[in-house]
């Protein structure tokens, strides 16, 4: 891939080994959180498949010969949806990553449904990733499933409201 | 002292020296127990002996009296030199590293220490005493900051660069680092200058390194921040269990990062492997 500009730690071969020391497993953690953060926003990426993790760059550096093992990405899993960094998303099998907070996400929605006049009808979930009006807003393009969360999150601040088989959605002021 | 009898032995083994070598020694012989003698008679002799005791007493403070004198002169005169030389000075001692170093071990030279304290005539006079304050917050702001990542192990030249950016001043030599990290030592154990052959590396965490874990350092330090058991074995011929003692230590003080590569694992200096990094860099 090109572009995306790696961190040191990614040439770095113990960043591959999960560490047995504690202090140093919890830097260990932190770096990867940052890694996979910045190279999902690079990339625009919100779902990670944890399945084919060793498939993807990320996690398995080729030119060094190292790569995290599925244990490990389970772990900086783990650890990534315990600070509030990533979401479980089909049970364990992929990670919503949150390279931007859930609750930006869900204010980026909101303001663009008040902006866009959107509020008090009711427009589809489709038409706000997919639709014609959106392409040049941030959230074009999400996946459904994602796309979802976040309007969960605004519909517990009272903000909106999932209709129908969650197909639909109404703002609120 | 010679009994008479012993003296009788001796006298013959003396006999073959000649008659002179014997009334020589008959002489002395007499002449000694006269003084003892002599001594054990009267106390005009210890009072005698007592007074000239005290002359020569009065006439060594009176040498050492003029010598202190001299010595407080010489010193004035040599306080007086040392100033106009700094106030002359002055500009390149705070411009220059390379004038700084040298005026540094000039006074180390002679025995002074113009960082020993700001409120000295030196911080007055020249501000070094500041400088080199300022540089060590400075120091510790930077090892602080980037603890997390190497684990407080940081070369000094990367510490050098980083100072160097930080504060957009090129006119800091490795060298003020060095001072300036000494003086941090006054402090505590917190702060150390690890040498590792070609380059200094600054520990700012607060724990003694041992003998074994310092060449460790030194290991890494030429092989790219790595080390291995088969490495230590082939640099210092250490049995495996003090290699994998000295290297576990190493871990648990988070100092070091495992890889466990297929082959054999190894153990990384983040800090160490950085520096080389940037070197490749640049």
């Amino acid at each position: 891939m090109s572009g995306f500009t790696w961190p040191w730690e990614y040439s770095f071969p113990p960043f591959f080994t999960v560490q047995p020391n504690s202090t140093t497993r919890a830097k260990q953690m932190d770096s990867w959180t940052s890694l996979i953060c910045a190279y999902c926003q690079f990339h625009k990426i919100t779902i990670l498949n944890l399945g084919d993790a060793e498939a993807s760059d990320l996690f398995n550096n080729k030119t060094l010969k190292r790569k995290l093992s599925s244990d490990a990405v389970l772990e900086v899993a783990q650890y990534m949806t315990d600070n509030g960094k990533a979401q479980w998303l089909d049970g364990q099998n992929s990670i919503l990553v949150l390279w931007r907070s859930l609750e930006e996400w869900a204010k980026l929605l909101h303001d663009f449904a008040i902006e866009a006049g959107l509020t008090n009808s009711v427009c589809t979930l489709f038409e706000l990733v997919q639709g014609d009006d959106t392409t040049k807003e941030e959230f074009y393009g999400l996946d459904i499933r994602v796309l979802k969360v976040f309007l969960k999150c605004l519909e517990e601040q009272g903000r909106a409201e999932l209709i129908g088989d969650d197909e639909g959605v109404k703002f609120f002021v | 002292m010679s009994t008479p009898r012993e003296f009788k032995t001796r006298n013959k083994e003396k006999r073959t020296l000649g008659p002179f070598a014997q009334s020589t020694s008959e002489c002395q012989w007499r002449s000694l127990q006269r003084t003892k003698m002599r001594r054990r008679v009267g106390v005009a002799a210890v009072q005698k002996s007592r007074q000239a005791e005290e002359m020569f007493r009065q006439k060594k403070d009176e040498l050492a009296a003029l010598e202190l004198h001299q010595l407080d002169q010489q010193l004035d005169s040599f306080k007086q030199k040392l100033e106009e030389f700094a106030s002359k000075h002055k500009k390149d001692i705070q411009k220059d590293p390379d004038f700084r170093r040298k005026f540094q071990e000039m006074c180390a030279n002679i025995g002074v220490d113009p960082l020993a304290s700001s409120k000295g005539f030196w911080a007055n006079l020249l501000g070094v005493g500041d400088f080199y304050y300022e540089l060590s917050v400075q120091i510790i702001e930077v090892c602080l900051a980037t603890q997390h990542i190497n684990g407080g192990l940081m070369s000094l030249t990367e510490l050098l660069n980083r100072i160097r950016r930080g504060k957009n001043r090129s006119d800091i030599s490795s060298s003020d680092l060095i001072s300036a990290i000494k003086k941090i030592g006054v402090l505590g154990s917190g702060f150390q200058l690890v040498p590792t052959g070609p380059e200094w590396y600054v520990q700012s965490v607060a724990r003694e390194l041992s003998v074994d874990q310092s060449e460790v350092i030194q290991a890494a330090e030429k092989n790219q921040g790595m080390v291995s058991v088969s490495l230590l074995f082939d640099e210092y011929k250490w049995p495996r269990p003090r290699c994998e003692k000295v290297l576990k230590e190493l871990v648990a003080d988070n100092l070091i990062w495992v890889d466990l590569a297929p082959e054999e694992a190894t153990y990384w200096f983040p800090g160490i492997f950085q520096a080389k990094r940037e070197i490749i860099d640049e």
